[in-house]
């Protein structure tokens, strides 16, 4: 994974409690953001972005309102399988304000992936990671012969087979 | 009085022949232990504390009993205080069964105003028993009404929670009427019903009552439930169609009892979270039952011996109770199971059953559904409640997933799955974060009984597509492995009810042939579809291609061994990647399956022929053409060379002669074969080197060649040239051998 250029970009919600900052640190090359757009001051300095993971916690309405809002600023490229949606909190489900159909809303009307993680536990943390980290493989264009697109309509629901 | 000598000798078990149901007696006083049990052992200074709570409890229950007006609780402060004394010991220790009497008594006669006897129901924490006589005389209190409402659901509330606490339950059954009667009650009914479920037996079935609920409109889940019970019991009487799938029919009721159960048997039993051995009473060797969590309660049978009607002679076994009935605990040997297998009486609380070799026994031979019914129900609940991804606390983890393998075990046994675990596992597996109980998870997803295509496609094919593409290697291999597993649960079902003409198995849909070969073919293309997704992402690796041919080598075999007229090649994907893959295992691997495709196919167009009727399955044209294309390929792989000429296949391995010759490769006619194959070529080095002074490999040679290929444990070769490749051509073939050198 050394010679891995590209970069992740995890858009999460201030209030998500710090075990974020350890799901960033197990992935190394990987920024943080708040919410989009990012400021154009950094723009030249910036590498270019492979992956972008929005985080939703499932216990509050805000971070959903937050990642809609930021999903206007996202490039239409990018929703042909550089995209995915991270949800946290599914433990709590007796607390939660998000309810899951809005979840899958948002993957049928972005076609992204969904993926689900605790990020209480740190073997649910790593498992994460990981699969993030095969995620931004194919779609840095390490693995010859898959496309971020054919993995894009891999995750849909409606592959055929 | 009695409550008073209980307090200063150490708890007895309570008078009767039955044994008590767990050990709860050693949680009363701090200071006894068992020495059977590895309970903790109080320290002497808790004692002294322990005394002085005794004792203030008892001046509590004394004051409360002697009540005779109505007191107000803000103006009193010694009502306060005894309110205050009661939960505090309740939530602490849990009351002692002299205890209910009393404060039920007070709860439910209206005497006080509802916060007074809220507070005192929600502190009515059992910690051993509940003594059926304070449960009579608070029904006859429901039934005069002089409680609010909301105390009368509280009530029921309480009842359904620690109905299990409750040691003696024949006087209970007998007032199976006035609970029925109850059932008109709006807001009670959901309640009633759960109550009644837990209470039927079949004789309540007869009962007249009943036919009355036909009529009440608004099918309602916790009606469907009471009426699909009836329905078990006595289906002649019961005639509307109630839907087959199991759903959760009564809503967890929300209470403070069962958290304080569990934290007072976790603080009595220490820390240890694994199960430990359990021995029910102390007098007689009992039969182990594991309880396989000590924070979950499963309460262990109970022996309800006395005045029981008689079974009228039917040869089946009535669950509740019977004549004579012989109580689960003393089951130790299978010749026992058998003597009394018609006196059986089933605990009343299913879950103990799981780990009982004995019972499950019994659950295979006689095939009562009522009881699969309550086992489901009882899963269905605790999957629901205890799944630790779906909980507010996963520090249970381990329990849950002993919990998970005990499920699987009794399925093993049992030999088909249960259908409040399929609920459970399509109900989290799309929020599953790949991770948590894993392996537990994936042997569970083996059993998943034959459902319909859109049902499985949306709950299970598509979260388990979604994890399997962006998780690891291994985490591949283990769902191709528990996909395998599926499939032969699925075709060893078929063969076993083959001949059985009247199925009355539980099973959703596909009874079928043709349905069951659809969702079966569906299977195997979602697998032949992520095997060469997976293949692609993985850049060929051998270890994932062992676990993709190992399910082939499962669905080649489908017509002749488990007599299912269905024959599917591997995708292409699967096929060229192990034809030309680096190691010997895969290629001898595809060559066995390949074998066993040929056979199966010749063994189909026999039985084709020679029949005179027409067969409601035949392998279509194309079927066997795919198999040719394979075949050329492989054969031009393998011995003549030919491959990159010949194969016809769409996605195979012909290429032009101009790109050939651009490769510059030297002899491109005969350089590719069995001898030069990058899977064999080591064994080609190996042969030579033993016969040393032989350049090549041609003539005699090459069969010489060949029985040293199969003394080196290449047998699925072996089958594959013996059957596939016809000798005659052997002549001239070693001419071109010759030719080199």
């Amino acid at each position: 994974m050394a010679n891995c250029n590209g970069y992740v970009l995890l858009v999460k919600w201030i209030p998500l409690p710090s075990y974020l900052a350890k799901l960033g640190n197990v992935l190394s090359f990987s920024r943080i953001a708040t919410s989009l757009p990012l400021p154009s001051e950094g723009d030249h300095l910036r590498p270019r972005i492979d992956l972008i993971v929005f985080m939703i916690d499932i216990k509050s309405k805000y971070s959903l309102r937050n990642v809609e809002a930021s999903l206007a600023y996202v490039d239409a490229s990018f929703f042909l399988g550089k995209v995915c949606f991270l949800v946290t909190g599914v433990g709590r489900l007796n607390c939660c304000s998000v309810e899951m159909s809005a979840i899958w809303k948002l993957r049928e009307v972005y076609s992204s992936p969904v993926l689900f993680c605790e990020l209480e536990l740190e073997g649910i943390r790593v498992a994460t990671a990981q699969r993030l980290l095969r995620m931004l493989e194919i779609c840095a264009g390490l693995i010859p012969g898959v496309s971020a697109l054919y993995f894009g309509s891999l995750m849909s629901s409606s592959a055929n087979y | 009085m009695q409550r008073r000598q209980s307090s200063k000798t150490p708890k007895q078990p309570l008078q009767g022949h039955h044994k008590n149901q767990t050990d709860l007696s050693a949680w009363c006083k701090g200071g006894r232990t068992d020495p059977e049990k590895s309970v903790e052992n109080h320290q002497t200074p808790n004692s002294q504390k322990n005394d002085r709570q005794q004792d203030s409890l008892e001046q509590a229950l004394c004051y409360f009993e002697k009540l005779q007006d109505r007191v107000s609780l803000k103006k009193n402060s010694v009502l306060q205080q005894h309110l205050a004394t009661v939960e505090s010991i309740a939530l602490q220790r849990g009351l002692p069964p002299e205890g209910f009497d009393v404060l039920l008594n007070v709860a439910l006669s209206g005497k006080f105003a509802d916060t007074v006897n809220t507070c005192l129901l929600k502190s009515l924490v059992p910690a051993s028993v509940i003594p059926e006589s304070s449960i009579i005389s608070s029904v006859s209190w429901l039934c005069v009404g002089k409680c609010s409402g909301n105390i009368q659901l509280l009530f029921l509330k309480w009842l359904i929670t620690v109905f299990d606490f409750i040691d003696h339950k024949e006087q209970i059954h007998a007032l199976y009427g006035f609970f029925f009667s109850f059932l008109q009650d709006e807001k009670m009914c959901p309640y009633v019903c759960h109550l009644l479920y837990l209470l039927t037996r079949k004789e309540n079935g007869e009962s007249i009552q009943w036919c009355e609920m036909e009529y009440y409109f608004g099918m309602q889940s916790h009606l469907q439930a009471l009426l699909s019970l009836y329905k078990l019991f006595c289906p002649e009487l019961v005639t509307i169609t109630l839907p087959g799938k199991m759903k959760t029919y009564f809503k967890n009721s929300e209470g403070p009892w069962k958290a304080a159960i569990n934290a007072i048997r976790r603080r009595s039993q220490g820390n240890s979270p694994l199960s430990q051995p359990l021995f029910l009473g102390t007098a007689q060797p009992q039969s182990r039952k594991r309880k396989w969590n000590t924070q979950l309660f499963i309460p262990a049978s109970s022996t309800n011996r006395n005045n029981l009607e008689q079974d009228s002679g039917k040869n089946h076994v009535d669950l509740y109770s019977a004549n004579k009935s012989f109580p689960v605990e003393q089951l130790q040997t299978f010749p026992q199971l058998l003597e009394n297998i018609h006196h059986l009486e089933f605990p009343s609380q299913m879950g103990s059953v799981l780990t009982n070799p004995l019972l499950l026994h019994y659950m295979n031979c006689i095939k009562d559904e009522s009881v699969y019914l309550r086992l489901n129900y009882w899963m269905g609940q605790t999957l629901q409640e205890e799944c630790t991804w779906c909980v507010a606390d996963n520090q249970y983890e381990d329990e849950f997933k002993d919990f998970l393998e005990t499920v699987y075990k009794t399925e093993c046994f049992l030999q088909e799955g249960f259908s409040s675990c399929e609920e459970f596992l399509y109900k989290s597996l799309p929020l599953w974060d790949g991770f948590c109980c894993r392996s537990q998870i994936l042997r569970l997803v083996s059993w998943i009984p034959l459902g319909n295509f859109s049902e499985m496609k949306s709950h299970l094919y598509d979260p388990l597509a979604q994890l399997f593409f962006t998780s690891s290697l291994y985490f591949k291999c283990s769902v191709l492995e528990s996909l395998k597993e599926l499939l032969q649960n699925w075709l060893n079902w078929h063969v076993i009810h083959l001949d059985s003409a009247s199925d009355s198995q539980v099973c959703s849909l596909n009874t079928t042939l043709s349905g069951l070969v659809n969702v079966v073919a569906e299977l195997i293309q979602f697998v032949g579809w992520i095997s060469t997704v997976a293949l692609r992402l993985e850049n060929n690796p051998t270890f994932l291609l062992y676990f993709i041919l190992d399910f082939y080598e499962t669905v080649c075999d489908m017509y002749l061994r488990y007599s299912l007229p269905l024959l599917i090649m591997p995708p292409a994907g699967v096929f060229y990647p192990a034809l030309l893959s680096m190691d010997s295992v895969s290629l001898n691997q595809l060559c066995y399956i390949m074998y066993r495709y040929r056979t199966n196919l010749v063994a189909a167009k026999e039985n084709e022929q020679s029949k005179k009727k027409i067969l409601q399955f035949k392998f279509s044209s194309q079927t066997y053409q795919e198999y040719n294309q394979y075949i050329i390929a492989m054969v031009g792989c393998l011995w003549t060379s030919t491959a990159f000429q010949k194969d016809i296949h769409p996605q195979g391995l012909r290429m032009d002669e101009e790109l050939l010759k651009k490769t510059a490769m030297q002899e491109l006619k005969t350089s590719f074969n069995i001898v030069y194959h990058p899977a064999m070529m080591g064994y080609a080095v190996l042969f030579l080197q033993q016969v040393m002074g032989w350049a090549n490999i041609w003539g005699k040679k090459w069969n010489w060649y060949l029985e040293y290929l199969y003394t080196q444990g290449l047998k699925g070769l072996k089958l594959f040239i013996e059957s596939s490749i016809n000798r005659v051509s052997q002549a001239s073939r070693s001419k071109a051998g010759n030719t080199q050198a």
